[in-house]
């Protein structure tokens, strides 16, 4: 598929942007300022339930230097259905009748003075009448409190057509996966176990918080964001306002991070609405504080059960699994279904049954997060299999070896598994640890332990990315495409395809920041989907210029194989330095749409993402401390456009999985968020980083991927939490089934052991 | 922020004078870093803020006097504290507590007078500072007045000053052959505020110890000393039992309740562990010169 | 409203500059609307991520916690100020040879503190380091390339 002599892909090309990044000159969207702005400041909801019984905005209106108050019933004026959301339209741009979570935007001041906008806000007084809350996944399922009366699916995504949600429930999906025959599995079994394994609510924290800068005037609007999704926000947006897409333009720039935080619509329905009533510029610009009342990952509650034979294998598997949605669904229903389907692990177990429920709750609204449900599921899957291991003697890499799945067999989901390298990703990770030698587990208080976790996932399917690669009279080139670099490097790959099949220097091309005036669809930057179907877009648009120049070339009378330079050809086309070829693609992968009584699909995914981390722990016995001597994270990613900006993937998304795992928590206490900042709310620094990491990534080759690449952003999530809590086992002999693994965790579980439970307080 | 005002006197005197015992709105502002996260998060809302950043030099430095007392200026940054050889001869301890305390760039600004007159228990110095037997010079419009610091604390964010008082200079007193140490302890991440903060400081008479003054900050509501501990440590052979019965003491003596960084049962252990590991610490210091 | 206003004069970046503020604004406000120097960026606001990091006087700051009034007089560097125009800082060189960055959203903070570092101690271990820079947190986990970064700045400096 390569070009000519250029070899692009397959180098460590440092970042396109790295200079605009350490100059401190690169462009963020929280950067921008509009001549005659205002700012807008959220007065947000002090409880998790409630109705509202009176909003008074009259202090705040009468402070100097307030141009607007503005309430949710001041948007219906304009919108008459403001409700949003990718799943449901269940998110209100400002709360009308109820609030469902605390920290819910109620009102906004719009002031020149930042300063003064926000002490205005502060002066908004709201009555409510407080409700009864629902806080807990589980009890969700079967609780009074309602969180929502009435459900409207929004239809938008080709694997969502079927959601209705259940009315008078706290349901906003159920998905149900039947493999095999899983109850006479049960009952042939040799050994059945079950477990339950919980985890909590955390948060994205991007560094560069959500923003939204809105610019709405006669027919058309213009909001610039720090959005992962520019066509979904502009296909939400044109929705809302009725208006043709046309008639909506999303801009973005570099962002300081997302991590799922930044998908679908966050605050840019609210700054149009604002700029729509204001006939001013507005700009939304969230604090780090306000991220946690928008968006966070899912908790999760799953019970799981294995049938096991009297030779070790694995012939079934039970799976019911809760997911914490928080008081609006945004993806949560397809967390629920896509991670859903992968419940039972990467093992090969002829009889599985899901069942997977996204809940409504009180909490703030969780949606996407580096990993898309999957850390979650292994960190309940890759524990209970280490148990299993354990309690049958068999060593927990020969466990997981015998069960594993390999390539041209059946997923659970029906789909026959290919270019998935589970056991050398395994392997990898055993090798990189040496297994198989002896091991110093410590002596005295300090006692040290190892273990292993396992995961994949499935991409996103289908979806669709679409891209545009414009040649210059000069011999360079201009990607457009509406994949947003947050980070992970995507500039730079997609820069590296189209030189690699253009034969161009790297050099020579720019990709533009999306802009969906000018930049065509893509789905989202999420679900490490763009390496793979933008990278293929590049690709096919790349190649489609390619052959616009060779036809020109010929047209001209250059012989084939000639290397005169690209000016050469346009001046002897066009008599001077002028004209541009430009090659366009859209990318769809195959899919073919799970059974929905069955879960079953033939071609679930275009490919699958497998990681795998291992862990050496020492656990201080006198006070649960932990500490984590080594990391060691290998996946399966293909083979990679970009080398060390895959390693920093990986490395980055164990760093980002060791903070779920160890200290993050976003606390809930009568009804209130008691952390919602970086004092308290503890994300990883350098002394929390294990004494070593190492990662890597096998050799592979996805057939159908560009050059053999597939996605990389989460894989380094997957095995880190069940890796640490199989060590913790390991070495002291407990077992955490709850995250976050703190040390009085792990002390209250030693003296549980011990036979001298800790007291309550 | 909402807006306020700012007042930015020449002198300590000046700065005193613009305090009013009667009005909490107004408050004094050293290195800033505490008033302004208040600020930020809307905790605190002041009308005017007297800056002490314009005060004569003189008490932002650290030296020793004849008697061998260390003297440091209220307005002394916690990070030249660190740096100070003076200090670091007269309590090495000090030093080493700082390496861990916040981050380098709140140490280059935050002063030991805000450090100490913001009355958050969640701080390292507190404790190290009363095992040491530290007092404070304070300057209030009717005069000058000398506390302890142990006898400074009174609550969470209250201490012993007037809203028209200042703390002017720390004295360490000269701790002769005494020799301590500080354990910071966080539960949350790595770097964090102290979940638990003990220092102890011992006189040692060969294996044997003299005298102890041991301190607590962080796990309890005020940093205070622990003086069960200190008795049982008094005259007690440096042995595992005798650290073993330090730890013991702390753990029953400390009043502790649960919150974000554990559950009161569990810092009562941390307690216990970290109390018996300063003293042992302290013993394997060895002999050899004033620690 | 509105509240007490200062003109404060300072020297940013080598030049001399001059500015009506608010006595309640902040640093990294300052520099912002004032300068429209962005390298120092608020985003915990409460003096953890070190996103904000300017140098005072020689001394790294945290701009979000430090009022603009106190910069009267100072002579203040930010990340736009270290490079020697085109020629990047030997820093500056190392985080992107190295991939110490990802977003880039922390790396300003970082940077700076690497220069601060190495100023104080050209020669700093991994501890020395993690000490230095435990103060500034990366949300993309860039940890282990920043550990190499600053020994590769320093190696660099060395080499003059
Ligand atoms: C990110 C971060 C992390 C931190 N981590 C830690 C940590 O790990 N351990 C720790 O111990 N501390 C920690 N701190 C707290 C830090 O030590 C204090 O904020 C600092 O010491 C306060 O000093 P300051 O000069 O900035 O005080 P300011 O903020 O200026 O003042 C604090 C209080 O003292 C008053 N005040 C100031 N000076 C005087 C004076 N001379 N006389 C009377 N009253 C005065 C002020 O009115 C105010 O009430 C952390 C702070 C931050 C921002
Ligand atoms: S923004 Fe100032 S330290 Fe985080
Ligand atoms: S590179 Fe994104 S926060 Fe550090």
């Amino acid at each position: 598929m390569a070009g000519g002599s250029t070899t692009t892909v397959g180098h460590s090309y440092p970042r396109m942007e790295g200079r605009a990044k350490v100059t401190g000159r690169a462009e963020y969207i929280y950067n921008m300022r509009l001549p005659s702005m205002l700012h807008a400041k959220v007065h947000r909801s002090p409880i998790s339930h409630g109705r509202i019984l009176s909003i008074d905005t009259s202090e705040a209106s009468a402070m100097p230097g307030v141009h607007h108050v503005i309430t949710g019933e001041d948007v219906k004026k304009v919108l008459p259905e403001p409700y949003y959301g990718p799943a449901f339209h269940d998110q209100p741009i400002l709360a009308l009748d109820k609030v469902r979570h605390f920290g819910e935007p109620v009102a906004v001041v719009l002031a020149t003075d930042p300063h003064i906008a926000e002490t205005a806000a502060q002066r908004i007084v709201v009555d409510y009448e407080e409700l009864p809350a629902v806080f807990d996944e589980v009890e969700a399922l079967t609780s009074d409190v309602i969180v929502h009366e009435e459900l409207k699916p929004a239809g938008t995504f080709a694997d969502l057509k079927h959601l209705a949600g259940k009315r008078d429930t706290n349901i906003a999906l159920d998905y149900h996966l039947q493999h095999g025959d899983a109850d006479k599995a049960f009952a042939d079994a040799e050994h059945v176990f079950e477990h339950t394994f919980r985890t909590q609510q955390t948060m994205h924290t991007p560094f560069e918080p959500m923003v939204a800068l809105a610019d709405v005037r006669n027919d058309h609007a213009t909001v610039y964001s720090s959005t992962q999704g520019p066509s979904f926000v502009r296909f939400e947006l044109a929705r809302l306002l009725g208006w043709p897409e046309s008639n909506v333009r999303i801009k973005t720039a570099h962002l300081g991070g997302g991590f799922g935080a930044k998908v679908y619509v966050k605050v840019e329905a609210l700054a149009m609405a604002l700029s729509l009533i204001a006939h001013r510029p507005v700009r939304v610009a969230l604090t780090m504080e306000e991220q946690f009342y928008t968006i966070t990952k899912h908790p999760s509650t799953f019970r799981i059960q294995s049938a096991v034979d009297k030779d070790g294998k694995v012939i079934g598997r039970k799976c019911e699994v809760w997911w914490n949605g928080g008081a609006y669904a945004d993806i949560g229903p397809r967390v629920t279904q896509k991670s859903g389907f992968t419940a039972a692990g990467p093992y090969d177990i002829d009889n599985v049954a899901i069942d997977s429920y996204a809940l409504y709750t009180n909490r703030p609204p969780a949606g996407a997060l580096r990993g898309f449900g999957i850390p979650q599921l292994v960190w309940a899957y890759e524990s209970h299999t280490d148990i299993i291991a354990r309690e049958l003697g068999i060593d927990p890499i020969a466990f997981r070896k015998q069960n594993i799945l390999r390539n041209g067999r059946p997923q659970a989901v029906g789909t026959i598994v290919k270019d998935g390298e589970f056991e050398a990703v395994l392997d990898g990770v055993a090798e990189r640890m040496n297994w198989n030698r002896p091991f110093d587990k410590g002596s005295g208080t300090k006692l040290r332990g190892r273990g292993v976790g396992l995961g994949f996932k499935a991409s996103i399917s289908p979806t669709t990315s679409s891209a545009i690669v414009s040649v210059n009279a000069d011999g360079s080139c201009i990607v457009y495409c509406s994949t947003v670099d947050m980070g992970q490097g995507s500039d730079t790959a997609m820069a590296q395809i189209a030189s690699e099949v253009l034969d161009i220097p790297i050099e020579k091309i720019r990709v533009v920041n999306p802009d969906t005036d000018v930049t065509p669809y893509d789905m989202s930057t999420l679900g490490s989907r763009s390496t793979f179907h933008m990278g293929h877009a590049v690709r096919l648009a790349a190649g489609d210029a390619r052959d616009k120049l060779h036809a020109m070339a010929e047209e001209v009378g250059m012989p084939e194989g000639s290397n005169a330079p690209l000016p050469e050809l346009f001046i002897r086309k066009f008599g001077m330095r002028a004209g541009a070829i430009v090659g366009s693609a859209n990318y769809i992968p195959e899919f073919s749409p799970p059974n929905y009584d069955t879960g079953q699909s033939t071609n679930a995914t275009p490919f699958w993402m497998i990681g795998a981390t291992g862990a050496e722990v020492e656990v201080d016995t006198e006070t649960g401390q932990l500490t984590i001597l080594r990391l060691v994270n290998v996946c399966d990613i293909g083979t990679p456009i970009n080398p060390i900006v895959v390693e920093t993937q990986i490395s980055g998304a164990a760093v980002m999985q060791l903070g779920f795992t160890l200290t993050e928590n976003m606390v809930i206490e009568n009804g209130q968020l008691t952390n919602p900042s970086l004092a308290d709310y503890k994300i990883p620094g350098f002394f929390d980083m294990p004494d070593t990491m190492e990662n890597g990534y096998i050799d592979a080759v996805q057939e159908n991927g560009p050059f053999g690449a597939k996605g990389a952003g989460e894989s380094g999530t997957f095995g880190v939490s069940p890796a640490i809590a199989n060590a913790i086992d390991d070495a002291v002999g407990v077992r955490i089934s709850e995250m976050p693994i703190t040390a009085e965790a792990v002390f209250r579980a030693l003296r549980e052991k011990q036979g001298k439970p800790l007291e309550e307080n | 922020m909402s807006p306020f005002e700012l007042s930015e006197p020449q002198t300590l005197q000046d700065a005193v004078a613009m305090l009013d015992a009667s009005d909490t709105g107004i408050r004094p502002i050293a290195g800033g870093t505490a008033v302004m996260l208040m600020m930020k998060t809307g905790i605190f809302q002041p009308d005017r803020l007297i800056s002490l950043r314009g005060i004569e030099s003189r008490y932002s430095e650290v030296s020793v006097d004849d008697a061998g007392d260390l003297h440091i200026g209220a307005m002394t940054p916690l990070r030249r504290l660190e740096k100070s050889e003076e200090a670091a001869q007269a309590a090495p301890v000090i030093r080493r507590a700082l390496r861990r305390l916040s981050n380098v760039r709140v140490r280059n600004v935050a002063t030991l007078g805000g450090h100490l007159a913001h009355g958050d228990p969640h701080l390292d110095l507190p404790p190290v500072l009363i095992a040491l037997g530290a007092r404070a010079l304070i300057v209030g419009a009717s005069g000058e007045r000398v506390i302890e610091i142990e006898d400074l604390f009174r609550g969470y964010l209250e201490t012993a000053l007037a809203p028209d008082e200042l703390i002017a200079e720390v004295v360490v007193p000269a701790q002769g052959t005494r020799r301590a140490t500080y354990m910071k302890h966080t539960t949350r991440s790595a770097d964090d505020w102290p979940a638990l903060g003990i220092a102890v400081s011992l006189e040692l008479n060969g294996d044997e110890v003299g005298s102890a003054r041991v301190a607590i900050g962080a796990a309890t509501d005020t940093p205070r000393r622990l003086k069960s501990v200190e008795a049982a440590l008094a005259g007690k052979a440096l042995a595992d039992e005798t650290m073993q019965a330090a730890g013991d003491a702390a753990a029953a003596e400390a009043e502790v309740h649960s919150d974000a960084r554990g559950s009161a049962a569990y810092k009562r252990e941390l307690i216990r562990v970290f109390t018996r590991r300063a003293v042992r610490q302290i013993m394997e210091m060895g002999t050899g010169g004033a620690v | 409203m509105g509240g007490q206003k200062k003109t404060i004069g300072f020297t940013l970046n080598g030049r001399r500059v001059a500015a009506d503020i608010g006595v309640h604004q902040n640093l990294t406000e300052v520099l912002q609307e004032e300068f429209g120097l962005f390298g120092a960026r608020e985003s915990c606001g409460q003096g953890l991520c070190g996103c904000c990091t300017v140098l005072v006087n020689g001394i790294a700051v945290t701009s979000c916690l430090s009022l603009a009034a106190f910069a009267d007089g100072a002579d203040i560097t930010t990340i736009e100020g270290i490079a020697d125009g085109e020629t990047l800082s030997a820093e500056q060189d190392a985080f992107i040879e190295t991939g110490a960055l990802q977003c880039g959203y922390c790396t300003p903070g970082f940077i700076l503190m690497t220069k601060q570092l190495l100023d104080e101690n050209p020669d700093p271990d991994d501890d020395a380091i993690m000490h230095y820079l435990s103060g500034n947190l990366c949300r993309c986990g860039a940890y282990p390339e920043i550990l190499k970064a600053v020994k590769l700045a320093a190696q660099k400096r060395k080499a003059g």
